[in-house]
């Protein structure tokens, strides 16, 4: 039978009497024919037709109503069967009348009720970058008419002290010593604000340092961190990292030599993954990961779910993820493997984007590479400039333009800000720094921070959200405020480093404010205050000894370390070593042993021969201590080392011997160099002085009279022991822990 | 080993994944699935880290005695087997307290670890501890996370989920061991309390040592003042502010609650205190058992695995098993009278068990073996060849005391002659993680939304509990 198929050309909105019902009329076609299938339960192809929403929600192909626009609409291709297979599947096709009142409905707004306003169309993310056609773009004009449209007031800004807190951690991961703070609010420059980010973006060292654990984060990198594998074990990036950083690397080229590593230094750590020895799913080989990874880190795509099987909810499919991985394998063709069981397909390069797709100069890995790089790379991918300037923005108010960086199919709270702030800093030249200081300089930074609302269905903005200082900056702040610092020791007998928290090992305390595994991507962290983290802050050893020492130290009461007579990190390679001190001011000789996991140093036979004694052989760890006062000792010459003939895998012995010949400190044995990362302050004198300083450096202002005099009161006495208590008390306070 | 690293409760924290979850104050949906009846409030585990060997334990198979020229493929067990408290249930030598209450468990011989290919022990660890085989593209969580986040606190002033006996820092496999010590995408709520050494377990809820009573008190009204005289700003009613406030006093409540008595086993009466106190092991039991009665509610206590060391012996393995059984023998079976004589036993869930078991020749299972890492020759002429120096995966023992287990009986079957693989009834990991999570009253296609996607407690929500463990 012959249809003929009518056309309703709409040339005027049709008046609410004259509108399809979509509970009548809309949705009894829907319940009747496709309901079967598209059901809330069974949802064929991610789509539920059961209600409107669902209807405008859209499944895995995406968006199956466009209001007002019937012929880009999914539903109508499929029913009309210009999209294939037609629906309803396996069912006659609706006839014409039917097919004319979804249209009619469509084109009229797909409006809810006949009486509702239009319905909005659900976002969908364009590929390539929209400049926003205005004269006058910036953040702060497209920011102000958000707030004009949705009727919020602008903030205000904040004051000259939070402005400085704010940015000096933002920029440096550093709190402003009061001294910088006293010379910002001193100055009377009008231009002083953006004088001051220049000024932090132009210290290249302090601003890597800390960006580095931003990065570290993305990029799942961590010194001396290691999986167990037979093949290439995940290397670390950090030297690159941290040079990228120092230099401020354009972003392209960060990107370039993050999926195509060619110079011996760059990043092949990246694209390695984290690789477990043995038998590994299918879908976590490393090229599988460097797939999922970069598209999550550049793209903000999650190809997870489609690494093991087409994906449940998105229309990405499993044939996707493996052409993706295809220019990272060794081998450009890879055999599709479903929920591990291989298939009869076979994946070779192409990008999740045909338009953006080119291919390879040839199946070499390194041509592979290089064409990854160059696609993501493309002018025309804007996901890219969109994805980094999200994360960027999330840093530093503390809630994205899109809700989630890992998923920028999301709608943006502004698309306008979003795509002119990408495009802007395209056109910068993907300058990291140039773009972190468009954001500090605009009002939308400076203003006023709100507190972050939980489980809002649809993000409003009102301004910066209120953050609370990483695990990083936390220990940071120890270190700048007392000027104790956790010591960085580099391998091969150098000397320590005293050191920012990024560049020592995770200890509980910055374990339990967040610092990450790393064994995944993370994009964010976890600000959440728990009871488990509390216990950390209020019982922890870490802190604990910290704030301790650190008291002793701003008092001027902590005794230098002393220094080494000898020092020997054993090798069992070289064996046994001789060594000749001076020992005539000596009244003592401490002769140390350091267990640095050894497998079983109960198994470890060190032993220290002394002149011409006998082998005296001693435990692992231990100390021994000689008593050599008034015995006219000069030299002090022998041997040391460990005499286990065989040393097995179990035993491992990782031993260091020292030799002192004044009382050491235990947990400093290794020489340190003196460079501290931040000058230390003014060793302190009077209570006043000190309650001062640490409100001053910890919480950005004076303490009130009421303040002081209780924070007096707690440093009569035991200076050292009041003072490590004054400086629990104040960082417990949410006042220091947040940023405002 | 640094002897001050294992001294200290360490708290490990690991954040949750950088997913929607992750966003402050956002936890994962819980996903409930209809719910069985619990039979058990609590569980604890008691992990034998390094694979147990069960022919030398729970599934005792022909003795060979060492002489100088036996053949290796001769030996499936270097103890003999001794009668229990259970009629037809024989274990081996040197588990004799345990022998004595067999009646209060079940005896599952044929556990099942997955084929990972080259065997790394903290793999099949990170497999029994979250149901999931890494590498994950997801941080999964820690079981004790799972039962802590869908069930709760039994008591708010005790931690849920406590991990005992385990130091962090191993070496090597160090990440490896982190990496599955945690909740995950949970966050950080419900990660494990972790407790080294449980001499020590009083400290982790006592000022620190270098600050003292009556500092600890002092320096927390100075905070208190400190707040209270704090000038008013606009953030007064902020939500992470008091969040943050809050947190501080459920710590300072955990830190002086009456439950926190239950961590100092110096409170223990003497003469208890001596029959666990034969290892950090035993000492760990005890701190489990004072654990459950303080309202804990998932407690693990290994014997600690470490490359080599403990069960994971790689020569000398009938040396290594008796001084292990030895170590676990009393304390275990002290456990379960404690707790039966307390009238916990019926809703506590004990469950012994292994990441896999040991075999003297094959590597893997048979067809699936994998390669070697022992050297022990055809013909053993020392002791230190003597012994079950292989990790095998065809079978393995777990035990179930209490906890609404069917009592005195045994649960699959191994062969009696080499390779002593399973022939009845295995069990699979998904299917041992729904026993244990039936018993607590959780389903096992209970899911967690994370990224858009249900993440299931046992794999993809298909683990069956055992029914006939069930009384």
């Amino acid at each position: 039978m012959k249809y003929c198929s009518f056309f309703w050309i709409l040339a005027l909105p049709l008046a609410a009497a004259d509108r399809v019902d979509f509970d009548r009329q809309v949705h009894a076609i829907l319940a009747e024919r496709c309901i079967v299938c598209h059901s809330q339960e069974k949802r064929s192809g991610g789509l539920s037709l059961a209600t409107w929403r669902d209807t405008l929600d859209g499944g895995r192909s995406g968006t199956t109503v466009r209001p007002g626009s019937s012929a880009t609409s999914i539903l109508i291709a499929r029913v009309t069967g210009e999209s294939q297979p037609r629906m309803p599947l396996g069912g006659a096709p609706l006839n014409d009348s039917q097919i004319a009142i979804l249209k009619t409905w469509i084109d009229d707004g797909a409006r809810a009720t006949p009486t509702s306003a239009p319905a909005k169309a659900k976002w969908e993310a364009p590929l390539t970058l929209t400049r926003p056609a205005v004269s006058d773009a910036s953040i702060d004009r497209f920011v102000s008419d958000y707030l004009a449209k949705n009727s919020l007031p602008q903030p205000a800004l904040v004051s000259d002290t939070q402005f400085a807190r704010r940015t000096y951690l933002d920029v440096w991961g550093l709190l402003p010593t009061p001294d910088q703070l006293r010379e910002f609010t001193a100055n009377t420059d009008p231009d002083k604000r953006s004088k001051l980010i220049s000024a932090l973006l132009g210290n290249n060292r302090n601003y890597a340092e800390n960006w580095i654990t931003f990065w570290n984060d993305l990029l799942r990198n961590d010194e001396g961190v290691n999986y167990y594998s037979e093949t290439a074990s995940r290397k670390s990036i950090t030297p690159w990292l941290l040079g990228a950083l120092e230099s401020n690397m354009p972003y392209d080229r960060f990107v370039s030599s993050l999926l195509n590593p060619k110079a011996p230094t760059d990043p092949e750590g990246f694209l390695i993954g984290v690789n477990w020895r043995g038998v590994v799913s299918v879908s976590q080989t490393p090229a599988l990961q460097a797939a999922q990874n970069t598209a999550q880190v550049f793209l903000g795509i999650n190809l997870k779910c489609n690494s093991c099987h087409d994906s449940f909810i998105s229309h990405w499919k499993l044939k996707d993820a493996y052409s993706l991985a295809s220019y990272f394998a060794p081998e450009p063709k890879l055999q599709l493997y479903r929920c591990d069981v291989a298939q009869d397909q076979f994946s070779e390069p192409s990008f999740l984007y045909p338009e953006l797709n080119r291919a390879p100069a040839s199946s070499s890995l390194a041509d592979r590479r290089a064409a990854a790089a160059a696609i993501f790379l493309d002018p025309r991918d804007g996901r890219l400039a969109r994805t980094l300037v999200n994360r960027i923005w999330e840093r530093l108010l503390g809630h994205g333009i899109v809700e989630n960086s890992d998923e920028m199919d999301g709608e943006p709270w502004s698309p306008e800000l979003l795509d002119w702030l990408a495009s802007d800093f395209v056109d910068h030249g993907y300058d990291l720094k140039q773009l972190i200081a468009t954001i500090l300089e605009s009002r939308a930074y400076q203003a006023v921070a709100v507190a972050h609302k939980a489980n809002e269905p649809t993000h409003t903005y009102r301004g910066p959200e209120v953050r609370r200082l990483t695990a990083e900056q936390f220990a940071d702040a120890v270190g700048s405020i007392t000027g104790d610092w956790h010591v960085y020791q580099p391998s091969g007998g150098k000397p320590g480093e005293y050191s920012r928290e990024w560049h020592v090992a995770a200890n509980p305390l910055t374990r339990a404010l967040g610092r990450p595994i790393r064994d995944q991507v993370y994009s964010t962290r976890d600000t959440q205050a728990t009871t488990l983290q509390a216990l950390e802050l209020v019982n922890g050893e870490t802190l604990t000894h910290w704030l301790s020492r650190g008291a002793k130290k701003m008092l001027g009461e902590l005794p230098p370390d002393p220094g080494s007579a000898y020092d020997l990190p054993y090798s069992v390679k070289n064996g046994p070593q001789e060594f000749d001190i001076d020992v005539s001011k000596a009244d003592k000789i401490w002769l140390i042993v350091k267990d640095n996991g050894s497998y079983s140093p109960e198994k470890v036979q060190a032993f220290w021969q002394l002149g011409s004694d006998a082998v005296r052989q001693v435990k692992t760890p231990s100390v021994t201590v000689l008593d050599i006062k008034g015995k006219g000792f000069t030299n002090l010459h022998g041997k040391v080392g460990i005499e286990n003939k065989e040393v097995t895998s179990d035993i491992n012995p990782q031993v260091r011997f020292f030799v002192f010949e004044t009382e050491p400190n235990m947990e400093r044995l290794t020489h340190v160099a003196p460079a501290l990362p931040v000058e230390a302050g003014p060793v302190l004198k009077t209570p006043e002085e000190i309650v001062n300083r640490v409100y001053w450096h910890a919480l950005g202002r004076a303490p009130s009279p009421s303040e002081r005099a209780l924070a007096v009161k707690t440093m009569a006495g035991h200076s050292a022991t009041g003072l490590a208590d004054l400086l629990w008390a104040v960082m417990m306070k949410p006042e220091f822990q947040l940023i405002y | 080993m640094d002897i001050t690293k294992i001294n200290r409760r360490s708290f490990v924290g690991t954040t949750a994944a950088g997913t929607l979850a992750a966003l402050m104050g956002r936890d994962p949906e819980v996903v409930k699935a209809a719910a069985p009846a619990a039979t058990a409030d609590a569980i604890i585990v008691l992990w034998m880290g390094g694979g147990m060997a069960q022919t030398e334990t729970w599934d005792p198979k022909r003795y060979t005695p060492f002489a100088p020229g036996v053949r290796t493929e001769q030996v499936l067990s270097t103890f003999p087997a001794i009668d229990t408290a259970v009629d037809n249930i024989k274990i081996s030598q040197g588990l004799e307290r345990v022998a004595e209450v067999m009646d209060r468990a079940a005896l599952i011989r044929t556990f099942q670890a997955a084929d990972l290919g080259f065997i790394l022990h903290s793999r099949h660890q990170y497999h029994w501890h979250t149901g999931y085989i890494p590498p994950q593209s997801l941080a999964m969580p820690h079981l004790g996370a799972v039962i802590a986040k869908t069930l709760g606190p039994r008591n708010p002033t005790v931690p849920p989920f406590v991990a005992i006996g385990q130091n962090l820092e191993i070496g090597a496999e160090s990440p490896a061991l982190k990496s599955f010590h945690t909740a995950g995408f949970l966050g950080t709520e419900y990660g494990p309390f972790l407790i080294a050494d449980p001499q020590d377990a009083a400290s982790a809820v006592r000022p620190p040592a270098e600050v003292g009573d009556a500092r600890f008190k002092s320096r927390r009204k100075l905070y208190e003042g400190l707040l209270a005289q704090e000038p008013v700003y606009q953030y007064a009613g902020d939500f992470q502010r008091e969040a943050l406030i809050r947190s501080l006093d459920a710590a300072d409540r955990l830190l002086t609650s009456p439950s926190a008595k239950a961590f100092d086993l110096s409170l223990e009466p003497k003469k208890s205190f001596d029959v666990y106190n034969n290892s950090r092991f035993g000492q760990g039991c005890l701190l489990a058992r004072r654990l459950v009665e303080a309202g804990a509610r998932y407690i693990e206590v290994t014997t600690e695995y470490i490359p080599f060391r403990y069960w994971d012996s790689h020569e000398s393995g009938h040396e290594r098993a008796a001084a292990m059984k030895a170590e676990i023998d009393a304390p275990v079976a002290q456990l379960i009278l404690d707790l039966e004589e307390r009238g916990l036993l019926n809703r506590t869930l004990v469950v012994l068990a292994s990441e896999f078991g040991r075999d003297a020749i094959t590597e893997g299972k048979v067809g699936k073996e994998v390669k070697d890492q022992a050297q022990t020759p055809d013909v053993m002429t020392l002791p230190k060849h003597y012994g079950m120096h292989r990790h095998f995966t065809a079978a393995g023992a777990v035990v179930m005391f209490g906890g609404g287990i069917k009592r005195g009986m045994v649960y699959g079957k191994t062969a009696d002659e080499r390779p002593c693989t399973t022939i009845e009834n295995p069990v699979p990991m998904e299917d041992l993680h729904a026993t244990m999570y039936r018993a607590l009253g959780i389903a096992p296609d209970t899911a967690f939304m994370v990224e858009k996607r249900p993440v299931y407690v046992t794999k993809e929500g298909k683990g069956k509990p055992i029914h006939e463990l069930f009384a």
